[in-house]
């Protein structure tokens, strides 16, 4: 065995580098491996350089000694651990060095996100509702759809004995249950004074415990509500009558005249509902609505909310295709005259259909008059969705564009990587680590700022959300999205970066898409589409919402007090209310009505059909009108104005039979010629009674703007609704005193309820201005985490034409084109955006005002104020960075040492 | 010669092997030794043996020691406390698979 001398090992080491043979650790190895073989060679009686040659190929040669070395490599790199620990080392450091565009990134990201958790709590409640209930899938609403002449009426109730002739007819219905509501109540225990008002009061059937699952903690499900007079209580309303003994047979007095016995009580219904009664009263026995319940005729009313327990296994939609003939069965032959024909009305274009709703449908899915509550919409819940989304991928975009824009600074380290020996696959894991541990980070900051904002967003929503600590699958949502957005955020960078070739980078050349960023452009472009979108909505909505709260309404709304329930002072004393309240010298006018002109809620009102006088009345000319009854005093204390006629006076005694139509009402009624003097008649009782018109009043809005104004006859009737008050003072708060003291000494007990007319007017548009405010936040967040992006990487461009600035600077340019050139380039992608949105924003406006007949005019200045809006929000963030850079001293710039 | 197809997934056994029955090794060493055992009917390449050890090590099973030898540096391989019972849980493993084949081709071994 002969031994290699220094120069021999030197060719050899020289010679493998050369070969390419670099890796520190493998290098030594097979320098060795190889000089021992060379040696054993020598020994055989070889020269150095066969001997060398010789053993080369036994490792393959070149190309040999390269795959042995890459493989040696990836072996060694495939312990995951501490690759992960240097990904997470490497990540930490670049955070820390560019501690300002983390900060960006993890800002955005966590505005986002939070915005995102919320909605999509949000979200989940809606989706959820009526989910409590264990048979929720096999709980059905019935639902009536009737189209007469011009009268188009879609109801979610049914009449009386509509329940219980279903039952009877369809073996497939297990059970059902009635509701029927009456406005509020005034309760009390027995053997007190003080009334409170009651909101969510029902009266039901008893089988409302097999159908509903409303846990009983009081009491027994099988005998609640069996027997006449009983009453089941919610836990809370227990605990406020009774708050230190058991419900249980005790007494609740109902309006002063019902006396009722707790049977039961049941556990509070949960938050998401479709209905939250706190008192629920037995439909058995001989009280009015008890016997209203009891009728098996009368198919006309559709009072009743009437749900279905269907057999597990039986198909709503077979059910449903059987209604018809259910209809033909019964309506049929209860028609008054007995003439009635289902296909000869069919025949004439009217319609009678029965449908039936399910359960955890009917609080996205139904928005008819007389809901239990107002209820919630699927449009909403798609369009929040939408700008969860939106809102999640804008901050997504931010992370991208910073990690692309600042490529160029990390090229350096991705060639030197390569020529380390990192395969590509190592470089997306490494970028990928680093994204994730942003989205980490932002994640943790998101779900404090979520806690934080709730309280805020559940004022907005009117709604009682907390983020689930409790629940581990919130975690695992959590995790989930948080790799998810971190994968989606990061990957699109991961290949940008670890494609680049290291000869190129390392000597300088970067690709030009690193330079002319087109991607990077147009997902700014698509950033500020949304925001100018979001921002086109929130106006829009905003306008529409000003647009109704200032409409000229046919009154006048201002300056007006409700005093409501005054059916409280029953038996005699309303007349003597409004009189005494009149002496108080700041009140100008009142009148006792039985509606006003506001939608107040759990106040449904009264219809009835009319016709012409002298028509024999058909189903062609039948008109269904809202019926109000008022006093001599009601069209001079809401100020509204006559178009032909005069209102009712004390004059004419004949006004009792005299009626003052509006102008809908007039048109619908196809009166010819001058309405005054011409009659109409309904059917009162058994009789047919006729009533003449005396005025008709000008079209005043007194249901939402949804809606037409719709016909509406004014009789003159002894009523004791609401007692309004005109007042003329600036200080409302002296008058509620007033009148309250004159209230407590007419109807001592009895709570005093009271409201302005123009706050219960803002209260129907309730639902616009939370979508208004929630628009506005959302447009807000938008914007503001895309100019959080357009900050940062104005910053960076700033920074890679530091040079370019400084020479233009030298040669004579001002601050002014400086800042310009600058800014150019984001203003026009800024514009691209507006035009992109512009089309897209008229559409969705559209969209939405179709819901409203009457509309505010959202012209072309809308658009161009959310654009301009925009740009000037988004010119203002570069002029922060481009000033900056245009004023610096350009010696800065361009001093090389 | 063995075909290095069935080499292939007793690699790591033989390295654990000949590193437990002789303690400190280098590479050539081990492919010498091999050689020798086997009566030169299975060769070692270096493409797999260097990934192999490497693997090895980034494992755990395995420690080195870097011994300056004049110009050269000679790096010593030994089985960590983890790599010895690791060793013998492999080549226990191997036996069973021996006799596990020997009953599927129905053939007699030794």
């Amino acid at each position: 065995m002969g031994n290699l001398t220094d120069q021999h090992i030197d060719y050899i080491i020289k010679d493998l580098n050369y070969r390419g043979i670099i890796v520190e650790g493998f290098q030594d190895e097979v320098v060795d491996h190889i000089c021992s073989a060379v040696e054993i060679e020598i020994g055989k009686g070889k020269r150095f350089i066969d001997a060398y040659h010789e053993v080369l190929k036994s490792f393959g040669s070149t190309s040999g000694l390269r795959k042995t070395q890459f493989q040696t490599l990836k072996s060694k790199n495939q312990n995951s651990r501490i690759m992960i620990r240097n990904y997470l080392t490497i990540a930490w450091r670049n955070l820390k060095r560019h501690a300002f565009y983390s900060f960006i990134n993890i800002a955005g990201l966590a505005i986002g996100v939070a915005a995102c958790i919320i909605i999509v709590l949000f979200v989940l409640e809606e989706l959820n509702y009526d989910t409590f209930n264990t048979r929720a899938e096999r709980i059905y609403r019935v639902h009536n759809e009737v189209k007469y002449g011009t009268n188009h009426f879609h109801m979610n109730g049914c009449s009386a004995p509509t329940a219980q002739m279903l039952a009877e007819n369809f073996p497939e219905i297990e059970s059902t249950v009635r509701f029927i509501q009456f406005g509020t109540y005034l309760v009390k225990p027995e053997d007190t004074v003080e009334n409170i008002k009651e909101e969510n009061v029902a009266w039901t059937d008893s089988t409302i415990f097999k159908i509903f699952s409303l846990n009983i903690i009081e009491g027994d499900d099988k005998t609640a509500l069996t027997q006449p007079a009983s009453v089941a209580i919610s836990r809370r309303t227990a605990k406020k009558y009774f708050p230190f003994t058991s419900a249980l047979g005790k007494s609740l007095i109902l309006d002063n005249k019902y006396h009722f016995t707790v049977t039961a009580v049941y556990e509070d219904i949960p938050q998401a509902s479709h209905f939250h009664f706190d008192i629920l009263m037995s439909l058995v026995g001989d009280l009015p609505p008890a016997k209203l319940a009891q009728r098996t005729t009368l198919f006309d009313s559709y009072n009743f909310r009437t749900y279905l327990l269907l057999k597990p296994g039986a198909e709503a939609k077979a059910l449903e295709a059987k209604l018809p003939g259910f209809i033909e069965k019964y309506r049929g032959k209860q028609s008054e005259n007995g003439t009635f024909s289902m296909e000869k009305f069919r025949a004439s274009g009217n319609k009678y259909e029965m449908s039936l709703m399910p359960l955890r449908d009917i609080h996205l899915h139904s928005d008819l008059d007389g809901e239990f509550e107002s209820n919630g919409s699927i449009t909403y819940v798609y369009l929040f969705s939408t700008i969860a989304a939106f809102i999640l991928l804008i901050a997504c975009i931010n992370f991208m564009n910073l990690s692309t824009a600042r490529s160029a600074n990390r090229a350096k380290e991705v060639g030197v990587r390569k020529v380390m020996g990192s395969l590509r696959s190592h470089l997306m894991r490494q970028f990928l680590t680093e994204s994730t541990l942003v989205t980490s980070v932002a994640f943790i900051f998101a779900l404090g700022l979520a806690y934080l904002l709730l309280p805020f967003f559940n004022i907005l929503s009117q709604k009682q959300l907390q983020l689930p600590f409790n629940d581990p699958a919130f975690y695992l949502a959590l995790l989930g999205a948080g790799l998810l957005v971190g994968l989606l955020a990061g990957v699109y960078p991961s290949f940008y970066l670890s494609a680049f070739r290291p000869v190129n980078v390392l000597k300088g050349h970067l690709s030009v898409s690193i330079k002319s960023g087109f991607i990077r452009g147009a997902l700014v472009v698509f950033q500020f589409v949304i925001s100018i979108f979001l921002i086109v909505g929130a106006i829009t909505v905003n306008r529409q919402l000003s647009y109704m709260q200032n409409k000229k309404l046919g009154y006048e709304k201002e300056q007006v007090i409700i005093v409501h329930d005054a059916y409280a002072l029953r038996p005699n004393k309303v007349q003597t209310f409004k009189n005494e309240a009149l002496r108080i010298d700041l009140i100008e006018s009142s009148s006792i009505s039985s509606y006003v002109p506001v939608q107040i809620q759990n106040a449904g009102r009264g219809d009835r059909t009319f016709w012409k006088t002298g028509n024999e009345p058909t189903t062609e000319n039948l008109l269904n009108i809202q019926l109000w009854s008022v006093d001599h005093d009601y069209f001079n204390t809401f100020k509204m104005k006559f178009k032909m006629g005069r209102g009712f006076s004390e004059e004419f005694p004949s006004d009792g039979s005299a009626v003052v139509l509006n102008e809908a009402a007039v048109s619908q009624f196809g009166l010819s010629g001058d309405p005054i003097g011409q009659s109409i008649s309904a059917n009162s009782g058994a009789e047919t009674k006729s009533w003449t018109i005396i005025g008709v009043v000008e079209n005043f809005h007194f249901a939402t703007m949804r809606e037409n104004i719709a016909p509406l006859g004014i009789f003159l009737g002894n009523t004791d609704g609401f007692v309004s008050f005109r007042f003329r003072t600036d200080n409302p708060q002296e008058v509620i005193h007033a009148v309250e003291k004159v209230w407590k000494s007419l109807a001592p007990g009895q709570p005093f309820q009271y409201s302005f007319l123009d706050v219960d007017f803002g209260k129907m548009y309730w639902s616009e201005e939370r979508l208004g405010k929630l628009f506005t936040v959302f447009a807000t967040l938008a914007i503001a985490i895309a100019c959080l992006g357009l900050f940062a990487l104005t910053a960076f461009t700033a920074e890679q034409r530091s040079k370019e600035i400084g020479i233009r600077k030298v040669l004579g340019a001002s601050v002014d084109s400086i800042v310009l050139l600058l800014s150019r380039d984001f203003g026009k992608l800024i514009i691209i955006a507006f035009i992109i949105s512009g089309p897209l924003a008229w559409y969705a406006v559209n969209w939405w005002l179709k819901m409203y007949t009457y509309k505010a005019v959202i012209g072309v200045a809308v658009y161009f104020l959310a654009g301009a809006l925009a740009l000037i929000i988004a010119l203002f963030t570069i002029s922060f960075h481009s000033i900056k850079a245009a004023s610096a001293n350009p010696v800065t710039s361009l001093r090389n040492e | 010669m063995h075909s290095p197809e069935l080499l292939k997934g007793t690699l790591q056994t033989i390295v654990l092997k000949v590193l437990k029955d002789h303690g400190k090794m280098y590479g050539y060493e081990i492919t010498q030794r091999v050689k020798e055992l086997s009566e030169g009917r299975i060769l070692l390449t270096e493409g797999a043996l260097y990934p192999t050890l490497h693997k090895l090590e980034a494992e755990g099973l395995l420690k080195t020691e870097v011994v300056n030898i004049g110009k050269r540096i000679r790096k010593y391989y030994t089985l960590t406390a983890e790599g010895r019972s690791i060793a013998k849980d492999r080549v226990y493993e191997f036996i069973d698979f021996i006799k596990t084949m020997s009953s599927v081709l129905q053939v007699n071994v030794g």
